[in-house]
């Protein structure tokens, strides 16, 4: 081997060297008071219940549903693949670790928005990443996909797209003829798994 | 400390494409500039008479892993916000022996087809022309993979996570195993006569 790829070589060895003995940070940080102002002053932390369906449907590995409610309003229905967690054990270690899991959108959601806005802001204290609110709650999902609003006016091409859209969801999700009433059938009972240690990325590659 | 300037917001999804398209451009100039645009090269690798393929992308993962972590200690980088790739274990499996024959017997991956293309190369053009005809083929035929295509979902699964370490220790394992390749590829092609294309 030439001597300028040996030094190269010794320079890589050294640098991962160093990144396994440098000490450890404390990963959980509190987000400075004037980055959260920031943060909550934008809407950027809200995604709408057509969006949140689409991603259901479409089965989207990076989302991860965060249910608010009590655990009875949960049994009685909830969306598919979403996890309970009532907001007294939002930041238990376990919720937590749930919580800092890279490369997904927690996405909360309460019967309305209040339990979720708080939700989102203890979790933005903590510095957490990728937190969203779907906007209205379950109040707004059922009454955007579950209950079907007549189209008033000439609808414009999207307006029907999206009406289409949502009679399919209600299809897909809760089955023809069925109301929010009986729609309990759709209970999802998923056991939470945690990934024990929040990973830092090491980047792939490809061509 | 920045994440990506996408996801953090500082820019609109809407110039995704654009992008796209500039940081395209770079990659194609530094794989023609690396020589990747010569299917000779690039088979090399398969006959041991040039292993630059693996040599190049070996460095590109060592230092980018190196870069991200260390950015990340110094409060630089926040990767947390960077979108990793979901891991379909199925899919991944049977696209990586398609895509092991096609580079195989065609010189080239779908990058390196294009550049080649560009630089007008037609054993690139066929390449491509194949690879675009595969391509239809697999959208209009896409319900009958549908089920498998989907299967074996891992989500945004990290490797050293897999193997339950740090990635600070993963990632000096690679730094080692790219080294041990990059010496044991200079021993082969020592071994192997000359091919001059």
């Amino acid at each position: 081997m030439e001597r300028k790829y040996t030094i190269l070589a010794i320079l890589l060895i050294v640098l991962a060297l160093g990144l396994v003995i440098l000490p450890k940070k404390n990963e959980l940080k509190e987000t400075d008071p004037k980055v959260l102002l920031s943060e909550a002053v934008q809407k950027s932390r809200y995604l709408t219940v057509d969006q949140v369906t689409h991603r259901i449907i479409e089965n989207d590995p990076t989302l991860m549903l965060i249910d608010l409610r009590k655990a009875d309003q949960y049994k009685t229905f909830a969306l598919p693949g979403s996890l309970n967690i009532p907001p007294d054990s939002l930041l238990s270690k376990t919720n937590m670790e749930l919580f800092s899991q890279p490369g997904k959108d927690k996405v909360l959601y309460g019967n309305a928005d209040l339990t979720a806005e708080k939700a989102w802001l203890l979790c933005s204290r903590y510095a957490l990443k990728r937190i969203y609110i779907m906007k209205g709650g379950m109040n707004e999902w059922f009454t955007t996909i579950v209950s079907e609003k007549p189209v008033s006016g000439t609808p414009s091409t999207a307006d029907l797209d999206l009406v289409s859209f949502r009679k399919a969801a209600r299809m897909f999700l809760i089955g023809t003829g069925e109301t929010a009433s009986t729609s309990a059938a759709v209970t999802v009972k998923e056991k939470v798994q945690v990934i024990r240690k929040a990973p830092k990325a090491a980047a792939g590659g490809g061509c | 400390m920045i994440g990506s300037i996408i996801s953090s917001g500082m820019v609109s999804p809407a110039w995704d494409n654009l992008f796209a398209v500039i940081l395209g451009m770079g990659f194609g100039f530094a794989l023609e500039a690396s020589g990747f645009s010569s299917s000779r090269k690039i088979i090399g690798t398969f006959f041991g008479y040039d292993f630059v393929v693996v040599k190049v992308f070996f460095t590109a993962a060592i230092v980018a892993s190196l870069g991200l972590l260390y950015f990340s200690y110094l409060g630089l980088v926040d990767f947390s916000t960077l979108y990793i790739q979901p891991t379909f274990l199925t899919s991944a499996i049977v696209g990586g022996i398609i895509m092991g024959i096609g580079f195989a017997m065609g010189g080239f991956c779908p990058g390196t087809s294009l550049c080649a293309t560009a630089v007008g190369r037609i054993d690139g053009l066929v390449f491509f022309g194949g690879m675009f005809i595969g391509v239809f083929l697999f959208s209009e035929s896409f319900p009958i993979f549908e089920n498998m295509y989907y299967s074996g979902s891992q989500g945004a699964k990290m490797i050293n996570t897999v193997f339950g370490i740090s990635p600070e220790l993963f990632t000096f394992f690679l730094v080692l195993a790219a080294i041990g390749m990059f010496v044991g590829a200079g021993r082969i092609q020592k071994n192997i006569k000359k091919i001059e294309y």
